[in-house]
C-alpha cells in the first residue's frame, strides 16, 4: 500500500521540498510566504506575559515591534510542524524519548538556540524566510541574510570540527 | 480571509510541512553544513529545487499583482543576525524548522534548542528596548539610511514598478543561477562517482 510505503521508507527530500515549496506558493497567495521566526517571537511574548504579566509593558519592544497576540497566523505554522512530525513519527514508528548524550551536546545546544534566538530578532528574519521566502521574492534582505547565514554556518562548522576532535 | 481562517490555513499547511520534513529527514542545517564539512548535497540540492519552484511561482504571481510580499527595511542587521543564526545552527544541530520537527519526534535537546531560542528572543527585546535598532516596523522609511545601516526595500515588486519589466524574468534569471550552482553540484557528484569507481 502507498500509505504504509510512505511511513517505512524515507521520503526523498527533493520530492518533500518540491511539494513544500507548490504549498507555500498558495500560502503566499492566501497569508504570506512560510516563515517560522515571527511566530516563535510571538510565542516568546506570549509566554512571557504569562509570568510576568503587565510588567511586560515596561519594555518598548513588547508595544512598538510585537505586541503578544494569540491570533497572530505565523504561531500556528510551528504548531503545525510539532503535530505533523508527532503524527509521521508515530506513524512510522519513529517516535521515541531521546536525550543529548554528553554535556558538551547540551552546551552546544543550549549556545546555539540563543544564537538563533537573537539573531533571528536582530535580523527581523529567519533561515526560513531567508530561503523561502525573501530571496524567492527576489527581496533585497534574502541576499543579505543569504551572506550571513553562509558565513555563520563556515564559522560553526569550523568550530563544530574542532569540538568533535576534542 | 478573517483571523481564525488565517490561523487554520497556516496550520494545515505547518502539519503537512512538519509530516513530509519529518518523513524525509530535510534539514536547512544540514543543506548547509554538510556542503560545507563533508561536500555531501543530499539537503543542498532539495533547498536549491525548492527555491527554483518559489522563484518562479513567487515572481510569477508578483507580475500579476497577486500574492502577499513581505514588505519591511532591510539593512546590515540581516547580514549580522543571519551570521549570529547561522553559528547557532550549526552547534545546535538544527534550525528553525528541525527543532520544531525534531521536538515532535521526541527529541529533548530540540525543544531545549527551542527553549533557549526564546530565551535568545526575550533577551533581544531587553537590548532593543534600550537602542531602538534595527528601526521598528513603525518607523521604517523604505529609503536607504546609512546613518542607522538601513537600505531601505527593494525586492522583484519594486523591479517591477521601476523597471516596467514584468518580475517573472527577473525571477527567470535568479532561477537560472540557481540551476547553475545545481548542475555546479551534479557534476562535482558525477566526478566523485567516477573517482571512487577508479580508485
Amino acid at each position: 500500500m502507498v500509505t504504509s510505503e510512505f511511513f517505512s521508507k524515507t521520503l526523498d527530500p527533493v520530492i518533500a521540498l518540491a511539494a513544500i515549496a507548490v504549498l507555500d506558493i498558495f500560502l503566499f497567495l492566501i497569508v504570506g510566504a512560510w516563515t517560522v521566526g515571527g511566530g516563535e517571537t510571538m510565542m516568546t511574548g506570549l509566554i512571557a506575559q504569562f509570568f510576568i504579566g503587565d510588567e511586560l509593558n515596561r519594555l518598548p519592544f513588547w508595544n512598538l515591534v510585537f505586541r503578544p497576540d494569540a491570533g497572530y497566523w505565523k504561531i500556528y505554522i510551528s504548531l503545525g510542524m510539532i503535530s505533523g512530525a508527532l503524527v509521521g513519527s508515530i506513524l512510522s514508528k519513529e517516535f521515541y524519548i531521546r536525550y543529548p548524550r554528553r554535556l558538551s551536546e547540551w552546551i552546544l545546544i543550549t549556545i546555539g538556540g540563543l544564537l538563533m534566538g537573537v539573531g533571528i530578532r536582530l535580523a527581523f528574519v529567519c533561515n526560513v524566510s531567508t530561503f523561502f521566502g525573501l530571496t524567492p521574492q527576489m527581496n533585497l534582505g534574502g541576499y543579505l541574510s543569504i551572506t550571513g547565514i553562509v558565513a555563520g554556518a563556515w564559522l560553526g562548522s569550523q568550530i563544530y570540527r574542532r569540538v568533535l576532535e576534542l | 480571509m478573517n483571523e481564525v481562517g488565517e490561523c487554520l490555513v497556516a496550520f494545515l499547511f505547518g502539519a503537512i510541512v512538519g509530516l513530509v520534513v519529518q518523513r524525509s529527514r530535510f534539514c536547512n542545517t544540514a543543506a548547509l553544513r554538510d556542503a560545507i564539512l563533508f561536500k555531501s548535497f543530499r539537503n543542498t540540492k532539495a533547498l536549491l529545487v525548492a527555491m527554483m519552484i518559489l522563484t518562479i511561482g513567487f515572481t510569477g504571481f508578483i507580475s500579476i499583482g497577486e500574492g502577499r510580499t513581505m514588505k519591511f527595511d532591510v539593512g546590515i542587521n540581516q547580514v549580522i543576525g543571519l551570521f549570529l543564526f547561522g553559528i547557532g545552527m550549526v552547534l545546535a544541530g538544527a534550525c528553525t524548522v528541525s527543532t520544531w520537527v525534531k521536538a515532535g519526534e521526541g527529541n529533548v535537546g530540540a525543544v531545549w534548542a527551542l527553549i533557549f531560542t526564546f530565551i535568545g528572543m526575550f533577551l533581544f527585546s531587553l537590548f532593543w528596548s534600550v537602542s531602538y535598532w534595527p528601526p521598528a516596523p513603525a518607523s521604517m522609511t523604505g529609503v536607504v539610511d546609512l546613518s542607522a545601516l538601513q537600505f531601505g526595500f527593494a525586492n522583484a515588486e519594486t523591479l517591477q514598478e521601476k523597471l516596467g519589466i514584468p518580475a517573472i524574468f527577473f525571477g527567470l534569471a535568479q532561477t537560472l543561477i540557481l540551476a547553475g550552482i545545481y548542475s555546479l553540484i551534479l557534476r562535482r557528484e558525477r566526478l566523485e562517482k567516477v573517482n571512487a569507481a577508479e580508485s
